[in-house]
């Protein structure tokens, strides 16, 4: 003998699941959210990398050691802090990579840390425009610039001057060897 | 009794021809890298191939003097007067003392140098130190320059009155002095 369904029970049941399911895609989305408030990026995420030209010649490099923490508009108090390890340059050049920890360049045996800090985060349609300041060899600079939010990257490039920093000072002081611009590049992937 | 010797050892002979072969190669680059119109890349370029060999040829050099001390060198010509064989002394002591002074004026010059560029002697893994305690010392670098320079000048005369000994012998006395560096027909 079949007992009869009661249907209004039936609807209660499947209400309730509906409602548990919507409560656990709430919290799944808040917590990807809450993930995606401060983004943690490192070496091991992304790349921080530099280039330049020596004797015309364009060379390039990257930082093997870097970790940033991101916390983007809108989520209130945005903030960018990168910090990179000088020694970790390396360009695969065995010149290069022999003469850049020395005193006049990064100096590393003094300034072991390169460090940036954002003053400034706003949104814009392509990303958003950062302002901050940079340390090397303890000296700090402002710079700004445009990190740029693709699907599931976000990108920069920007060029310092490195006697501002007093990045080769004493060797190349005119830029006749080495270019006074030297471009950093940042890819943090999401 | 034993024959008198005719010849240098064969690594002191090896050693010779090398050596004359690799100060013709930093001549021609030392005044080419200065005073040609090339580009800065390749300016840089013929800077560090002149550097290695320059430690390759400190290294035959001492190899050679080694060799020379060493072993046995043969007697110069009994034609030749006691004036001769001073002159003939006096020359090779300079040009022993010229060529010693090159590449040790040019490594006084790349360690004092204010770039403070290492160098690698034509791979990655044979780094040649720098002399220590006289880094970036501008005025260190420009008193080597000048005596890399000066000292240049001195051993291409040297070489001249050396080459030009041997022609004078030949053509004058009919002296093969080249017979003494090089390997002898049986």
């Amino acid at each position: 003998m079949k007992t009869p369904v009661n249907s209004s029970f039936l609807n209660r049941t499947f209400s309730m699941g509906m409602l548990m399911s919507f409560f656990i895609a709430l919290y799944l989305s808040l917590a990807t959210t809450v993930v995606q408030a401060e983004l943690k990026s490192s070496h091991q995420s992304g790349s921080v990398a530099f280039s330049g030209q020596h004797a015309g010649m364009n060379f390039e490099g990257k930082f093997e050691r870097w970790e940033a923490t991101l916390t983007l508009p809108p989520q209130s108090n945005p903030s960018i802090i990168a910090t990179f390890y000088m020694s970790s340059a390396k360009t695969g050049d065995s010149i290069y990579d022999s003469t850049l920890p020395e005193f006049d360049w990064f100096d590393v045996e003094n300034h072991a840390l390169g460090k940036f800090v954002s003053t400034k985060i706003e949104m814009t349609e392509e990303g958003y425009q950062v302002l901050g300041d940079l340390t090397i060899k303890n000296i700090t600079q402002p710079v700004n610039f445009m990190l740029i939010d693709s699907q599931d990257q976000l990108s920069t490039s920007f060029g310092i001057n490195r006697l501002d920093y007093k990045i080769g000072w004493e060797s190349d002081p005119d830029a006749e060897w080495v270019s006074k611009t030297i471009f950093i590049s940042m890819v943090i992937n999401k | 009794m034993t024959p008198s010797l005719q010849r240098y050892h064969s690594l002191s002979i090896v050693l010779h021809w090398s050596i004359a072969l690799a100060l013709l190669f930093m001549f021609a680059s030392g005044l080419y890298m200065v005073n040609a119109d090339i580009s800065k890349a390749d300016q840089y370029r013929v800077f560090q191939i002149h550097k290695a060999s320059g430690v390759v040829i400190l290294w035959a050099l001492i190899l050679r003097i080694g060799t020379r001390v060493f072993t046995q060198a043969p007697a110069l010509p009994d034609s030749l007067n006691p004036q001769q064989v001073f002159k003939a002394k006096l020359g090779h002591i300079f040009l022993y003392v010229a060529l010693v002074t090159m590449p040790l004026s040019g490594w006084l010059m790349v360690s004092a140098s204010p770039f403070g560029l290492p160098t690698f002697v034509f791979v990655d893994w044979i780094k040649w130190p720098h002399i220590p305690g006289v880094a970036r010392n501008k005025t260190l670098q420009v008193l080597a320059n000048n005596v890399h320079w000066i000292t240049a000048a001195i051993l291409a005369t040297s070489i001249v009155g050396h080459v030009g000994a041997f022609l004078w012998h030949k053509k004058k006395h009919n002296i093969n002095l080249i017979s003494r560096m090089w390997w002898n027909k049986k």
